[in-house]
């Protein structure tokens, strides 16, 4: 907010001097009134107000430019330059004076730079992969074309009792839950990767912590990612878990770390894995998104883990489960970019 | 007459200061060691409610986990804060054109694809339109948009990537691409 105000400030102070500012919407209409006549030509059409003025005019501007003067005419003082908004620790809700700062700002708590690079698996996906799907999952539809009307997936309630007025809609024919419908694929909604889970639960953590503290360690190491634990939310005396215990550790991640994450299980696990058949064809969640697992010896084979195993205890090293959540809304969809991203399936594809 | 000892001098004298450190490591130097040497372990007293010894690569890995409170958000006076902003919006603006770049490629992409396909749609085998086969007179429309209807046909597209095309794209390939010899 401090930027905010001290940016809207700077601009108020350069408009008098700073005329390509204010006029930029103009730049879209060739005249302000209908009865001017017009003008600039045609050809000049596609100027851009973020093109570098022309070296003239900022000249001009510079002579123009005198800052005590400036200082002088405001109406308000800014606030002194060491003057500081302080983001609230806490967020107290939209009534509150206080507000925090948009993450996107430097000077926001949540505030992350970056991206800084651009990992190979998101330039193949760009150049390559996307593409691709796209022109093997192409559907022409002539000009003219409209899409038979399909009927009501929640259907109403019809008859003569008056309690069907108002009713929630019946749920779906066939179904428990309303499955995802397929959209033919376009340049728009091309499959792509959106973010990686990835979790584990152990089953000694309820009585020793420090199989959660090891499990943590291990996944925030190889994702990069700081870990988020979970509680037992209902006792199972089957499995030995009890209400409030913590034994699950899971991390999410997007953007660069989940490339990189991805790409490293794909080139350096995998491969390396004896005897690796893939990833079960009858993976997947029928809404794309896809699940695989790594025992513990699969686990040591990372290369952040195999470079310092001796750090961890051998026995506490976990098993791992991840789950890629694509933006594809079936499971075949899903699978297919995974396969162009190198991951191998066996078995029946089942979707 | 015996020769004055030479440990006072050669404790000062910048000569005999070793120049193989770094200059950021040349506060080690001041560090002596505190504790008298002993290739013995120092054993701490022992207490009965303590249970069996914890391996002590759980306690540094907790040790190592723990992070304290996340730290307070950068402050900059006015300018600085005004060209940090400045440079972030510059960069995000930078990617966002990416971004829109590879967007719009896809997009030409497709349109073309739309574009090829609606043509052959309209094409009979001869490469002729309906148009052109009435100006030289010819009514046969049997092989109107065979190779569309061919080219439609979505048999064997989910079934597999090949595991060949599966790879990620690297700055220096394999000279031989795959090996294709190779068998479990």
């Amino acid at each position: 907010m401090a930027l905010q105000e001290v940016t809207s400030a700077f601009i108020k102070r350069m408009q008098s001097t700073q005329t390509p500012l204010k006029q930029a919407w103009k730049l879209q209409c060739l005249r302000t009134y209908a009865t001017d006549p017009m003008q600039k030509e045609l050809g000049e059409l596609e100027e851009s107000v973020h093109q570098a003025t022309p070296t003239d005019a900022a000249g001009k501007r510079l002579s123009q430019y005198d800052p005590t003067q400036n200082a002088k005419q405001r109406k308000e003082q800014l606030p002194p330059s060491r003057y500081q908004f302080r983001s609230p620790r806490f967020y107290r809700g939209p009534l509150h004076p206080h507000q925090p700062l948009k993450s996107s700002d430097p000077a926001s708590r949540e505030f992350v730079p970056g991206p800084f690079t651009l990992p190979r698996l998101q330039q193949t996906y760009e150049s390559t992969i996307a593409p691709d799907l796209m022109t093997l999952t192409y559907q022409h539809y002539p000009p003219g074309f409209e899409r038979p009307q399909k009927g009501e997936r929640l259907r109403e309630w019809v008859g003569d009792s008056p309690y069907f007025k108002n009713r929630p809609r019946r749920g779906p024919r066939g179904y428990d839950v309303l499955p995802l419908l397929r959209k033919p694929i376009t340049f728009r909604n091309v499959p792509k990767l959106e973010r990686v889970t990835v979790h584990t639960m152990l089953k000694g953590a309820a009585d020793d912590s420090a199989y959660l503290h090891v499990a943590g360690m291990v996944v925030q190491n190889i994702t990069n990612v700081r870990v988020q634990t979970h509680a037992v939310r209902k006792s199972v005396a089957s499995f030995g878990l009890r209400a409030g215990k913590h034994v699950s550790v899971t991390s999410e991640l997007y953007g660069e770390n989940m490339y990189h994450f991805l790409s490293k299980v794909i080139d350096v696990v995998m491969p390396k894995i004896k005897d690796y058949k893939g990833v079960k064809g009858s993976s997947g969640d029928s809404s794309g998104h896809i699940s695989f697992g790594f025992k513990p010896e699969e686990v040591a084979l990372f290369p952040e883990v195999e470079v310092n195993y001796d750090m961890y205890p051998p026995k506490m090293i976990p098993g791992l489960h991840v789950t890629v959540h694509t933006s594809a809304t079936t499971d075949y969809d899903a699978r297919m970019l995974l396969q162009a991203i190198g991951v191998p399936f066996y078995g029946k594809m089942v979707d | 007459m015996k020769a004055p000892s030479m440990a006072l001098l050669r404790a000062f004298a910048p000569i005999t200061h070793s120049q193989t450190l770094p200059w950021t490591a040349r506060g080690c130097l001041a560090q002596q060691q505190k504790s008298n040497f002993s290739t013995t372990e120092q054993r701490q007293a022992r207490d009965k409610n303590r249970g069996p010894k914890k391996d002590p690569r759980i306690t540094q890995i907790r040790y190592h986990l723990y992070h304290p409170l996340t730290p307070r958000p950068l402050r900059f006076s006015r300018n600085r804060a005004l060209r940090h902003w400045t440079i972030h919006r510059a960069w995000q603006r930078y990617l966002d054109e990416q971004r829109k770049q590879t967007e719009r490629t896809l997009e030409r992409q497709y349109n073309a694809m739309s574009a090829a396909c609606e043509a052959l749609r309209l094409v009979d085998a001869h490469g002729l339109t309906a148009d052109e086969r009435t100006k030289i007179g010819e009514s046969n429309t049997k092989e109107e948009g065979r190779l569309y209807r061919i080219a439609m046909l979505k048999t064997g597209v989910w079934d597999k990537v090949p595991i060949e095309y599966g790879r990620i794209q690297t700055e220096t390939p394999p000279r031989k691409g795959w090996n294709h010899e190779w068998t479990r």
